[in-house]
């Protein structure tokens, strides 16, 4: 059975400057979903979100949102944080948020009332009627946050949530935007930082160049690079080196070298034959930040070919 | 709900926002009272400059030099022609009599040495044949001392009682005099200029606030920017809407306060079409003026990066305002010229023209077919103005002028019809 998508996209292409900024980028959001869009900086990451939200139009491509292939006819049950934050210095928080509900369609006095709820629940209750121009820069970018779902929209779009943020902000977005899945909207984040990605996402897609160059879950991604392995002979000793692989580097005390495709048992039975022991040995599972390194450099290197 | 209660819904939300934030701030109270202040600047001004020239009044003079046997006729007829000028300014300086000496002419010309006055005309001689010296501007002070002396002849013929019995009545106009109706024009013309100059600018504020704020790319992610340009110009028309109500209620019930004279002036400048559809008139190009030029403002202030690329932005647009006010006002004073046809249909003068045509002329089919033809370029305006604003809003980056950036570059940013 095909799996209802929040987000459908296919060839997205858009040209600045007759440079192809976004190139040919399929995305495919499940709803229900969190979903990273990973990429350096000017990876096209934007741009992207903002041809899916219909802000402007692809030069060429389909996309389809909440089912309909006019994302402006959904405004409404969408909820959009952009890169570029910015508030009414005058509003008062509740207002402010109130605000941005009203722009989505939400009644005023609902929005207040909701606005006050979610300050209180994102710890900012003693904000409630605080000046935007009185907030940090921190808090006022969890109140833009908490005015993009005010609205309770079917869909949330956020261009670098992360940004700017303390860890104790951090903390405090990933558990909105959990809690904003819980209630059933579907999450769609683009990020260059692999942390928040690698905790929150159920699938996600690295940009790198303008053009897609994986899609898929973390463990998936992780998968694309072979596990390592951290081995510390008893002694260190010249002629271990000619027992491990070739890709074997000495790092410290031991020994890294990449876990062959029939595993680290063979590897391991040449050592302890050659007599040299085991004082320890680990199993590492490459990071996201390694998958992604990996992907932006390879896809850095063809750009430049 | 259609798309357009929602387009409305947009509009307004956005709208009450811009009036709200304009209106509930004490800077509003500022902006409410800038005529207080900029009159105040010109009441102080002009009561320096008429001090000034008081002083100098004060002690200019204009010398008859005539036999002491005639010096109380000379002072009795200058009474009496001085009643006809309504301001003591208006009159001849004050006049000094002289009894002649030897020489008569070289007194008359000594006169003008005077270092203690300032005479400007000065009579001698017989009255039958007398001689007027004057300054090169002051031949009017010269042609008054001529009739003093001539009224004091015929007096020695009839006598200085006067000669008729006058019965005076006032009388109030049933239609509105052809000076009335030019002044209450170039009133018109002069206080729409006033009005969008002060105004319209309002909306280059707005757009300066969402730039520097950045609220524009949430706005731009949120609703169509349709709905934020007609919300950001009905906002800013809200605020200027009531700035005219309160002066409009306060200037109609300022003949109240006003001394009887100033009143009776006032209710001189009666427009030829009547003062409530005269009222509508203006109102109506009022807010024609207002959407062309807001348009205008808007378009090109969303091609700017920075407030002061705004600011550079709108000069242009503010000379131009002037120059259609001063066209207006050149076409009042030729209604059946080319000017006055052009002024009429030039879109940007059209409504200034037709404002001061609406104060002077008593057809009011030519004002429906006007405001017609203004709407369909305020429509064709806005329209080209939402597209202008589109361009330029939706691209960030670096500080130079979006249209330069949009020169070097392919972007299409219209709807390509993918979708």
């Amino acid at each position: 059975m095909r799996q209802e998508l929040a987000v459908d996209a296919h060839g997205l292409v858009k040209l600045f400057g007759g440079r192809r900024v976004v190139d040919g980028v399929d995305i495919s959001v499940p709803k229900g979903a969190i979903y990273g869009v990973l990429g350096p900086n000017g990876a096209g990451k934007t741009t992207t979100l903002r041809m899916l939200l219909g802000i402007i139009e692809p030069d060429a491509g389909e996309r389809t949102l909440l089912g309909h292939n006019r994302p402006r006819e959904v405004s409404d049950r969408v909820g959009y944080l952009p890169e570029e934050r910015g508030l009414y210095p005058a509003m008062r928080a509740k207002d402010a948020i109130a605000f941005m509900g009203a722009l989505r369609g939400l009644d005023l006095k609902t929005g207040r009332k909701r606005a006050v709820t979610l300050l209180e629940a994102a710890g900012l209750g003693h904000a409630v009627d605080t000046r935007i121009r009185k907030l940090s820069k921190g808090m006022a970018q969890l109140v833009q946050l908490l005015g993009s779902v005010v609205h309770q929209p079917d869909l949330l779009v956020l261009d670098e949530p992360f940004s700017g943020l303390d860890p104790v902000n951090q903390e405090r977005l990933e558990a909105l935007i959990l809690a904003e899945r819980d209630r059933g909207a579907t999450v769609l984040f683009s990020t260059h930082v692999m942390a928040h990605a690698e905790r929150l996402c159920d699938r996600l897609a690295i940009i790198a160049g303008g053009k897609r160059r994986f899609e898929g879950t973390v463990g998936e991604a992780r998968a694309m690079l072979p596990m390592r392995a951290l081995y510390t002979p008893t002694r260190d000793e010249s002629g271990v080196a000619a027992h491990l692989p070739q890709d074997a580097e000495h790092v410290g005390d031991g020994w890294r070298f990449t876990v062959p495709d029939d595993g680290v048992e063979r590897v391991l039975s040449t050592l302890i034959a050659a007599g040299h022991g085991i004082s320890g040995l680990s199993i590492e599972r490459p990071s996201l930040h390694d998958v992604f390194v990996k992907v932006v450099g390879r896809a850095a290197l063809e750009d430049m070919k | 709900m259609s798309r357009f209660r929602i387009l409305l819904r947009q509009i307004w939300t956005i709208a009450r926002r811009d009036f709200v934030a304009t209106v509930f701030t004490p800077t509003f109270l500022i902006f409410l009272l800038a005529p207080v202040v900029m009159g105040s600047f010109g009441a102080i001004g002009g009561l320096g400059a008429s001090a000034a020239s008081k002083g100098a009044d004060a002690k200019t003079r204009i010398v008859a030099i005539v036999d002491p046997a005639r010096t109380a006729d000379i002072a009795a007829f200058d009474l009496r022609l001085r009643r006809l000028y309504r301001q003591p300014e208006e009159a001849p300086p004050l006049l000094q009599t002289l009894a002649p000496a030897a020489d008569p002419a070289a007194q008359a010309r000594a006169q003008f040495d005077d270092k203690r006055i300032d005479v400007v005309a000065v009579l001698y001689g017989p009255l039958a044949t007398p001689h007027v010296l004057y300054t090169p501007t002051s031949s009017r002070s010269g042609n008054y001392l001529a009739l003093l002396a001539e009224e004091a002849l015929r007096a020695d013929r009839s006598g200085i009682a006067p000669l008729s019995t006058v019965t005076r009545t006032v009388v109030s106009r049933t239609a509105p005099s052809l000076r009335g109706a030019n002044a209450s024009g170039f009133f018109a013309v002069f206080a729409l200029f006033f009005l969008t100059l002060l105004l319209a600018g309002q909306v280059v504020s707005a757009v300066a606030e969402e730039r520097g704020n950045k609220v524009i790319e949430v706005l731009a992610a949120a609703v169509p920017l349709e709905s934020v340009f007609f919300g950001k110009l009905l906002g800013t028309f809200g605020v200027a809407v009531l700035f005219l109500a309160f002066w409009g209620t306060l200037i109609s019930q300022a003949s109240v306060l006003m001394p009887p004279s100033f009143a009776a002036g006032l209710a001189g400048l009666t427009p030829a079409l009547g003062l409530p559809v005269f009222t509508l008139l203006f109102f109506a190009y009022f807010t024609m003026a207002y959407m062309l030029l807001g348009a205008v403002f808007l378009g090109v202030g969303a091609q700017a990066a920075s407030v002061r690329e705004i600011q550079l932005l709108s000069l242009p647009i503010t000379l131009i305002q002037v120059a259609m006010f001063g066209l207006g006002a050149v076409a009042l004073s030729r209604p059946d010229s080319w000017i006055s046809t052009f002024a009429a249909i030039f879109p940007l003068s059209s409504p200034y023209y037709m404002a001061g045509r609406a104060a002077q002329s008593g057809s009011l089919g030519i004002h429906l077919l006007a405001l017609a033809w203004q709407a369909l370029w305020v429509a064709i305006f806005i329209a080209v103005g939402v597209r202008a604003f589109r361009r330029g809003v939706l691209q960030s980056g670096s500080g130079t002028f979006r249209w330069k950036r949009r020169r070097a570059s392919s972007d299409k940013l219209v709807d390509t019809g993918v979708s």
